[in-house]
């Protein structure tokens, strides 16, 4: 015999509350005089022996009525095994304990009518036939991975309805995640026998089976002390329900909106280029774009498809305001497997212009300044009217109150900053700060490395190594040619530098873990990094290992520094936090200019209200809503400013691809010898239920406990009948 | 409790509608209401009987003799007093009642007030107070003075030993040399065959017995819940039971001790009354006496 539910063992300590009930009540005595003793001591001398065993039954009966709800509550059952477990592909002695994990991703809407997700559903039903009752069930969804999961349940009628009922999410699949949810799951469970199951879609991207260290460690997790038996908590069971995937899978999908520039300002023309990618044979060779600007089509159009390639389209449109906007390109009258990627979304904001703050360390300004060059690179006239309104400060005169109104600050040649104003430069790029520093013949490396980078904590990139003054000068040479700092560059990038000279610059002191965080943007001809870039929280902070005047370059002097400098600090400042562009799962998070009692409202893509709460991001007060589940645009209403501010959920590009997983490399990220089944005849033939079979036998309890119920009722009863009947005698 | 209190004005007011009547005519010299059994020493004729060989002529009714001729001797009814004795149980199971009226207060009502009325219909009344054995007798007497002199004795004594009925009737009987009375006031809580045979010996006396079972409501009805610490009166051990467990087997052991001390009294020819405590003396006086 075992106990379904052992968790409430402790409930059988009740079995004692008759007795110390008893006990207790008869400790609290009532004194009082009484005249007929005569009839009590012939009473006692003749129903002594029965009234104590009326009282022992009456407290049998009564502790029988708390054991029987007790037993029942913790689900006793017998078990027997019968016949053998050849022919299975897991042997299962003892209750299960099943961790169901279900990659609900994007992908899994692949095929017409969700034919991937049904399969799934029907691979998981069919598993859960082939468990008994007592086996306990947990459930984990890759659209609820990183949230608190359910307690294990034994009603498997329950996970089978959970199962029919469930709809495919917009998340992104992260397969190696999802399996260290169910190892951390199985801790919860009672049961021994313990099994892993994945139910997943097979798309290879959610695998992520280039993450090699990550897979490492998971095996070893599954692997567990060498001592352990398969099927146990050390070294549970996995197994992979796939169901096989529909061939071929056609997939046309929308992968980005990249628009041509980091900040987008009023008046000008701005480009939008909208990325589509081919998978399989479609079935026409061009599809019908359409581009949308907050709900209104711009633009419509027909693209060229490729089987199994990449293409684009490119809109302009020019913007007449500053505010929040939303771009949207949508594929028209179009039919393949995924219908989520047909469409995709884009929140921008337009800027009158990006306010800048220029800190020299001398103060100077003009050409001779530190920031001179750069200056006049962002704002040829002086006059604030381009995509850049700078101002500039001397270092002494820079205070923390300053950051809050620039979206970029440069520092120049500087290294003596107070340490409340390197904590404020912290949390400004945590925030979503862009800083940009440049180096030179002022710049103090140790000073630097002990109160900017910390060792790689602080919000200076890298630590600095010292400076470098070659004997033949450097020109840069690698270049990314991705980064958005070169997106105003031709084709002809590395040309631009060919003329240039860096005489001095300062190398980098990188190990494992700082540099794994780096970009490197610009590299010198011998290899040492001219420009990096660093993420840090929500910002960026972006290092130029040289002067940003003349002082050891005449970088300045180059055409290519004026769009270099453009791009590299619009870059910086193109980051509107909090974010409002955001993946399925995330929340609204909007932080008001100034507090408020007015009401924000918010809308969702069908225009019913999104719930609003109240919290904090970043040390300030923030409107939150719930997760996002649904792609789309939605709406906040801001009673201060004038427009709604749109936010785009967007589903992550890469779960399009649907490339199948081949079983080979799923052997390999794994045990080579996990079964992989496909069909549900084979979910049934290798996990047969025969082996074992169960009684549970809490209703007979509880038809116990009604009965003893009863008995002590009529015995109860029966005394108080009797006592009145005596009485009305006479 | 003062003997005004113990005899009230109220109740001795309505008292007075009553008068106290034996069953049985006692042998008195007074006159009084009750009749004499010595037929024939009286001047009210009563009926005839016929003659007997040795009966005395001087009762011979000649009338009829000479109108009939048939010899009938005249048969005299003469009005005696009669004389009572109160027997008040002083026991400790008296003394219970607290709070509320004593079982003890309430005989000592009882019996002033049955003491009062045969005082005032010129009958003779004594007293006996008693436990396991007579404390105190005083015989009877037919004055008020007398009379007070009993309410004096019967305040006088409190409730305090066990309690030895049998014992006491029987020592009781061998005192009371003539024909008369006993009122019996007790909760009779002892041996009933036993106290039946000592009412029996009463009887052989030529003694009437009447007995006054006072009785407290608690007694029937076991009133108390939970767990009861039972402190006996008479120098009993106490005793612990669940009150509401016991309940049934107790009142079956008082209701088997009530039947037997009624069947008893029955077969005897005696009398029972229960009084409860909590009831109106005046009604319980109604009851006890309305059997003229």
């Amino acid at each position: 015999m075992e106990f379904l539910t052992p968790l409430l063992l402790g409930g059988l300590a009740f079995v004692s509350a008759p007795i110390i009930i008893h006990l207790l009540h008869r400790r609290r005595l009532t004194p009082v005089d009484w005249a007929a003793m005569r009839f009590l001591v012939e009473m006692m001398t003749r129903k002594r022996r029965r009234l104590l065993l009326n009282e022992l039954l009456l407290l049998l009966v009564r502790t029988l009525i708390i054991t029987c709800i007790a037993l029942a509550m913790v689900r006793p059952a017998f078990k027997r095994s019968l016949g053998s477990h050849a022919g299975t592909a897991v042997a299962r002695t003892g209750r299960t304990a099943a961790v169901l994990l279900v990659d609900d991703s994007l992908s899994s809407q692949a095929g017409r009518t969700q034919a991937l997700f049904e399969g799934m559903k029907r691979l998981a039903i069919s598993y859960l036939g082939t468990l008994i009752t007592g086996d306990e069930v947990s459930v984990i969804w890759m659209s609820q991975l990183g949230q608190p999961s359910a307690d294990p349940v034994f009603d498997l009628e329950t996970i089978k309805s959970l199962l029919v009922n469930a709809r495919p999410s917009y998340v992104a699949s992260d397969i190696p995640a999802l399996i260290e949810s169910g190892l951390a799951q199985l801790k919860r469970h009672a049961n021994s026998g313990a099994e892993i199951v994945l139910i997943t879609d097979g798309v290879d991207d959610g695998w992520r089976f280039n993450d090699v260290s990550r897979w490492e460690a998971l095996r070893r997790r599954l692997r567990g002390p060498s001592n352990a038996s398969l099927g146990s908590k050390e070294r549970p069971q996995l197994l992979i329900l796939c169901p096989a995937t529909p061939e071929p899978m056609r997939n046309v999908a929308i992968t980005s909106i990249v628009p041509d520039r980091s900040v987008l300002t009023v008046g000008s023309e701005s480009s939008f280029k909208v990325n589509l990618r081919s998978r399989g044979d479609p079935a026409t060779s061009s599809v019908r774009m359409q581009f949308l600007l907050n709900g209104r089509v711009l633009e419509q159009r027909t693209v060229e498809v490729l089987p199994n390639s990449e293409a684009s389209a490119v809109f302009t449109h020019s913007f007449q305001e500053p505010g929040s906007y939303a771009v949207k390109a949508k594929l028209l009258d179009h039919h393949d497997f995924l219908a989520a990627d047909d469409q995709r979304s884009l929140s921008i904001q337009v800027e009158p212009s990006l306010p800048v703050l220029l800190v020299d360390a001398k103060g100077h300004s003009g050409l001779r300044g530190k920031l001179g060059f750069l200056r006049y690179a962002l704002d040829p006239n002086g006059t604030g009217g381009g995509p850049f309104k700078i101002a500039q400060v001397p270092l002494a005169q820079l205070v923390p109150s300053m950051l809050a109104n620039y979206r970029v600050v440069v520092l120049a040649d500087a290294s003596a900053l107070e340490p409340a104003m390197v904590d404020a430069l912290d949390r400004y790029v945590v925030a979503g700060g862009g800083v940009l520093v440049g180096l030179g013949p002022d710049s103090d490396a140790s000073q630097i490395n002990k109160t900017w980078a910390r060792g790689g904590e602080g919000f200076f990139p890298a630590p600095l190594s010292g400076v470098s003054t070659p004997t033949k000068t450097l020109r840069p040479a690698g270049i990314n040619r991705t980064h958005p700092a070169f997106a105003g560059f031709g084709p002809r990038t590395d040309d631009a530098w060919k003329a240039a000279a860096v005489r001095s610059f300062f190398t980098l002191a990188t190990n494992a873990r700082t540099a794994k965080d780096l970009e490197v943007v610009l590299k010198l001809e011998n290899g040492e990094p001219l420009i990096v870039e660093r993420r840090r929280g929500m910002g960026l902070v972006a290092l130029l290992t040289t002067s940003l005047n003349a002082d050891w370059n005449d970088l300045p002097l180059q055409p290519a520094y004026v769009p270099l400098m453009r791009g590299l600090v619009g870059r910086l400042g193109s980051f509107i936090m909090p974010p409002r562009n955001l993946l399925p799962g995330e929340p609204i998070v909007y932080a008001r200019l100034s507090n408020s009692a007015e009401v924000l409202t918010g809308e969702d893509p069908s225009g019913k209200g999104l719930p609003l709460s109240l919290g904090g991001w970043e040390g300030r007060e923030a409107i939150l809503s719930e997760a996002l589940t649904q792609p789309g645009i939605y709406l906040l209403r801001d009673p201060q400013i004038a427009r709604p501010i749109r936010f785009a959920v967007t589903p992550s590009p890469d779960e399009g691809t649907l490339e199948p997983a081949s079983e080979r490399q799923m052997g390999e990220v794994l045990d080579p010898d996990t079964p992989i089944l496909r069909r549900v005849e084979q979910v049934s033939e290798k996990l047969a239920a025969s082996g074992r079979q169960s009684t549970e036998i809490w209703k007979w309890l509880v038809a116990g406990a009604i009965l003893f119920i009863f008995v002590e009722t009529w015995m109860t009863r029966r005394e108080a009948a009797g006592s009145f009947s005596s009485v009305r005698a006479f | 409790m003062s003997m005004v209190q113990a005899v009230q004005p109220e109740i001795l007011a309505r008292l007075g509608a009553l008068s106290l009547t034996s069953r049985q005519a006692v042998e008195s010299i007074l006159s009084g209401q009750h009749r004499s059994v010595h037929h024939g020493l009286s001047v009210e004729f009563a009926d005839h009987r016929e003659y007997q060989a040795g009966d005395d002529l001087r009762h011979l009714d000649w009338l009829v003799l000479a109108r009939s001729d048939r010899y009938q001797i005249r048969r005299y009814e003469e009005e005696t007093r009669l004389r009572a004795t109160l027997a008040l149980d002083c026991s400790g199971s008296m003394g219970y009642g607290q709070p509320g009226p004593t079982k003890m207060g309430f005989a000592r009502s009882l019996a002033a007030a049955l003491g009062f009325l045969m005082v005032r219909q010129n009958d003779s009344v004594g007293l006996a107070t008693f436990d396991v054995r007579v404390r105190e007798f005083l015989p009877p007497g037919s004055t008020m003075a007398h009379y007070l002199h009993l309410l004096e004795a019967m305040f006088r004594t409190e409730p305090g030993a066990e309690t030895g009925l049998a014992a006491v009737l029987e020592e009781l009987a061998s005192r009371l040399s003539r024909r008369g009375l006993v009122l019996l006031i007790t909760d009779a809580f002892d041996d009933p065959e036993a106290l039946i045979n000592s009412i029996k010996l009463l009887r052989y006396r030529k003694q009437e017995v009447r007995l006054f079972q006072i009785l407290d409501p608690r007694e029937l009805s076991l009133p108390f819940s939970g767990m009861t610490e039972f402190i006996g009166l008479e120098n009993e051990p106490r005793l612990r039971f669940d009150a509401d467990r016991i309940r049934k087997h107790y009142s079956r052991e008082f209701g088997d001790h009530q039947s037997r001390l009624q069947s008893g009294c029955h077969a005897c020819g005696v009398r029972l009354e229960v009084c409860q405590t909590d009831e109106d003396l005046f009604t319980v006086l109604g009851r006890a006496l309305d059997s003229r």
